[in-house]
């Protein structure tokens, strides 16, 4: 692998590690608030597998540069995160958190069922791993957007609220990064073009049948991993308090 | 008034060649949520291969106490068409975390005939609580390589989960069987 | 199913008790169906639901440091040790609702602060090393009673204790390796380890409950096979086993009077203060208000998402009808 592939597979696997890592910590300040027991235990499950697959992305890129994955979850700054916005908002109500988690879910899955074919294998391999997962993922969240879209007036109401926050935000999950060009043309991560638009087909219509209107407007649509919401930084202002907490701590 | 939603009796089946046993239950809204919600519950850990899920109240469970105390089995006093009935049964009073195992299906016309069935067909060990489950009532996970894979395999991987991923931490302290300070530092 | 529950004013209550507990002497367990004292099923729904109180109100003090948890590792674990106290609520839930109770009372009973849940519960967080001590003391102490729980001669409660003592090994094994590592750690992960432990150990061997001289029921509940062994007796096995290993670890424990006895391989304990624990009991600890209020706000706030669901429900079952 060439030093220019190289540089871009670290970026791009820091990128993936950091969406499954911060929407794991959002979907992880449930536990113990959830609705229902039984939902409690099921959001707590999506939030360890996301926090799994953060862990695996971030294993990954260390192979390639010995990075250390704790170090770049909790000693790295606001500014070097390269997530995408829709993961930083704040968890709202239960209508938004499993709306974004059936969105991202939607996307990653497609992602993964296009990335384990990869011709990088290592990265091939934790796709197929994390794809079972993920298909669980969606057939829960798909569940849940078709019960409160069309559950009672209320749950529609927010579940279209929180369409109309979302939407924007979502379309970022097909923004390449700058450089991913060169993984796209090495067989190494699918491209992103061509899985927009069978998300935007699965997802419609899903949204469609379960009462829900697609935003005329869709707002705000970030476009560079570089930039973030204001919630970013004090999101990890808190997570990483006590890892910082002590500097010379060398293992927790 | 507030609702928790109705209560799913909870079938899981370790491996393939296990019967289906009774977990627990859940509380969830309708059929498929209940069997997500099984998955969510009682797949946290391994082993899974497969679950079922039905309304607790769509169960007739009997004891043996209350077979031999001369609970009345009525029999259908319609001409019912016969439908089928999985058969559950508890044969032992030992340490367990799960309780009546499925043993088989039968035809009859209503539960009480479907439990008179049982009770004459399943002898070879004796039962201690019956519980007979509409077929009908009944929702399952999908059989597929690929729904086992997604369900129910990924908790193998959750090592943390097991006492043993923690190892020996802290070798059994014997010195210090004294009043505590005495050989601090 | 609720089943039979007797009263001593039935006429024949006294030869059926007297098969109930030849039953139970036999090691037999008495399930759904089965004729039991109306005072067993008492003491069982009391028993039960408290005890899935304890585990849901339990998830508030740990969970609350699940979004600062210092590694991937620990981040993971804590999310998953939370998440199985859930299951365990959810767990003795079903049990209870075996006796005839519904979830939908039993939480009322909670949130309206009638029932009791485990006294523990009510002492905040401070640093992340009271996760550490939690998983080791407080689960270690759970764990001594669940052990014995698990043999109770009901067999949903009993059933639902072997299922959550064979997941509650994990939580006070990771405890136990955190306090160890901070132990051996950095002169602040150190203190903050000690400070911990000074905090927790009170609190852990009151949670097991007043002495056997101040608790009424639990001859009642020995008798039955509710209960195999007494409160001083799970706590003294507590004691026995954590007291060395914690001193082992390097740390020390907050009793001057705190002695290994040659005589009966005991450590014995100073006197608990018991004061302390009526206060906390009556609703007077330092978070009693704010863990109700988080369980009364979560279940306010999900009102509708579980209207939403049993709409959705009911809509299905009409078209279905109609079709
Ligand atoms: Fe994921
Ligand atoms: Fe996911
Ligand atoms: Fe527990």
């Amino acid at each position: 692998m060439n030093e220019q592939v190289k540089q871009a597979l670290i970026a791009k696997l820091t990128a993936l590690a950091d969406d499954e890592l911060i929407l794991a910590h959002r979907d992880s300040e449930w536990v113990g608030h959830g609705p229902i027991l039984e939902e409690d235990i099921a959001l707590a499950n999506i939030a360890q597998d996301e926090l799994g697959h953060a862990t695996l992305w971030y294993g990954l890129r260390s192979t390639l540069d010995g990075s250390d994955p704790d170090r770049l979850a909790f000693l790295r700054d606001a500014a070097e995160f390269h997530n995408c916005e829709l993961v930083e908002l704040p968890k709202g109500d239960w209508a938004f958190t499993l709306l974004r988690q059936y969105l991202f879910d939607a996307y990653e899955a497609l992602w993964l069922s296009a990335a384990k074919d990869s011709t990088y294998k290592p990265l091939a391999e934790v796709a197929a791993k994390i794809l079972r997962e993920e298909r669980f993922h969606l057939q829960h969240t798909q569940a849940w957007v078709e019960r409160l879209g069309l559950g009672t007036e209320e749950s529609n109401r927010r579940m279209q609220a929180a369409l109309d926050a979302q939407w924007g935000y979502a379309q970022q999950l097909f923004v390449p990064l700058e450089g991913e060009g060169v993984l796209v043309a090495e067989g190494i991560v699918p491209d992103l073009g061509g899985l927009k638009q069978t998300w935007l087909l699965h997802t419609t219509q899903h949204l469609q049948n379960s009462g829900l209107k697609l935003p005329l407007q869709p707002g705000y649509q970030p476009t560079s991993r570089q930039m973030h919401t204001e919630h970013l930084w004090s999101l990890l202002a808190e997570m990483q308090s006590t890892a910082r907490w002590d500097a010379e701590a060398k293992v927790w | 008034m507030d609702t928790q939603w109705p209560r799913w009796e909870v079938f899981k089946q370790d491996t393939p060649s296990k019967p289906h046993q009774a977990v627990g239950s859940v509380h969830a809204a309708d059929p498929f949520h209940a069997l997500l919600t099984a998955r969510n519950v009682f797949a946290r850990r391994p082993q899974a291969v497969s679950m079922w899920v039905a309304p607790a109240s769509a169960i007739l469970s009997v004891t043996k106490e209350e077979l031999a105390e001369g609970r009345e089995l009525k029999p259908s006093t319609f001409d019912l068409k016969p439908s089928t009935y999985y058969v559950f049964r508890k044969t032992s009073h030992k340490r367990s975390m799960t309780f009546v195992d499925y043993v088989g299906e039968l035809e009859a016309p209503s539960p009480e005939d479907a439990l008179k069935l049982a009770i004459e067909r399943f002898t070879d060990a004796p039962a201690l609580a019956w519980w007979v489950v509409p077929a009908s009532s009944v929702t399952k996970s999908e059989d597929s390589p690929e729904t086992v894979e997604s369900w129910f395999a990924p908790a193998k991987d959750k090592t943390y989960k097991q006492q043993s991923y923690y190892g020996l931490v802290g070798a059994h302290a014997g010195k210090h069987k004294r009043t505590q300070g005495d050989d601090d530092e | 199913m609720p089943g039979k529950f007797g009263k001593p004013t039935d006429p024949d209550y006294g030869e059926r008790l007297a098969e109930f507990e030849a039953r139970i002497a036999r090691g037999e367990k008495i399930e759904p169906g089965d004729w039991m004292p109306e005072e067993y099923r008492r003491q069982l729904v009391r028993m039960i639901s408290q005890h899935a109180h304890s585990e849901v109100v339990g998830m508030l003090p740990e969970g609350a440091w699940i979004t600062r948890a210092p590694s991937l590792k620990r981040k993971m674990i804590l999310i998953a040790k939370v998440q199985d106290e859930a299951g365990h609520g959810q767990y003795l839930y079903h049990a209870a609702e075996t006796l005839g109770v519904t979830r939908e009372e039993m939480l009322e009973a909670l949130l309206s602060g009638k029932a009791k849940y485990s006294s523990i519960f009510n002492y905040p967080t401070l640093t992340w090393a009271d996760i550490g001590t939690i998983g080791w003391l407080v689960d270690g102490a759970a764990i001594k009673n669940q052990t014995m729980l698990a043999q109770c001669s009901y067999g949903p409660y009993s059933r639902a204790m072997v299922r959550i003592c064979a997941e509650e090994t994990f939580h006070h094994k990771q405890g136990k390796e955190m306090v160890i590592l901070y132990a051996k750690g950095t002169p602040k992960q150190r203190a903050m380890a000690q400070d911990a432990i000074n905090r927790w150990w009170w609190p852990a061997l009151m949670m097991l409950g007043p002495h056997d001289s101040d608790s009424p029921n639990t001859p009642t509940l020995v008798r039955w096979g509710i209960k195999t062994k007494t409160n001083d007796q799970v706590r003294q096995e507590f004691i026995n086993e954590h007291a060395p290993e914690i001193l082992e670890a390097g740390l020390t424990l907050p009793d001057p009077d705190l002695r290994y006895d040659e005589a009966t391989g005991n450590w014995l304990h100073g006197p608990i203060n018991w004061d302390e624990f009526w206060a906390v009991v009556g609703g007077n600890g330092p978070m009693n208000k704010e863990r109700l209020e988080a369980r009364r706000r979560a279940h306010a706030e999900g009102a509708w998402v579980r209207e939403a669901l049993a709409a959705y429900a009911a809509r299905r079952q009409q078209t279905a009808v109609a079709v």
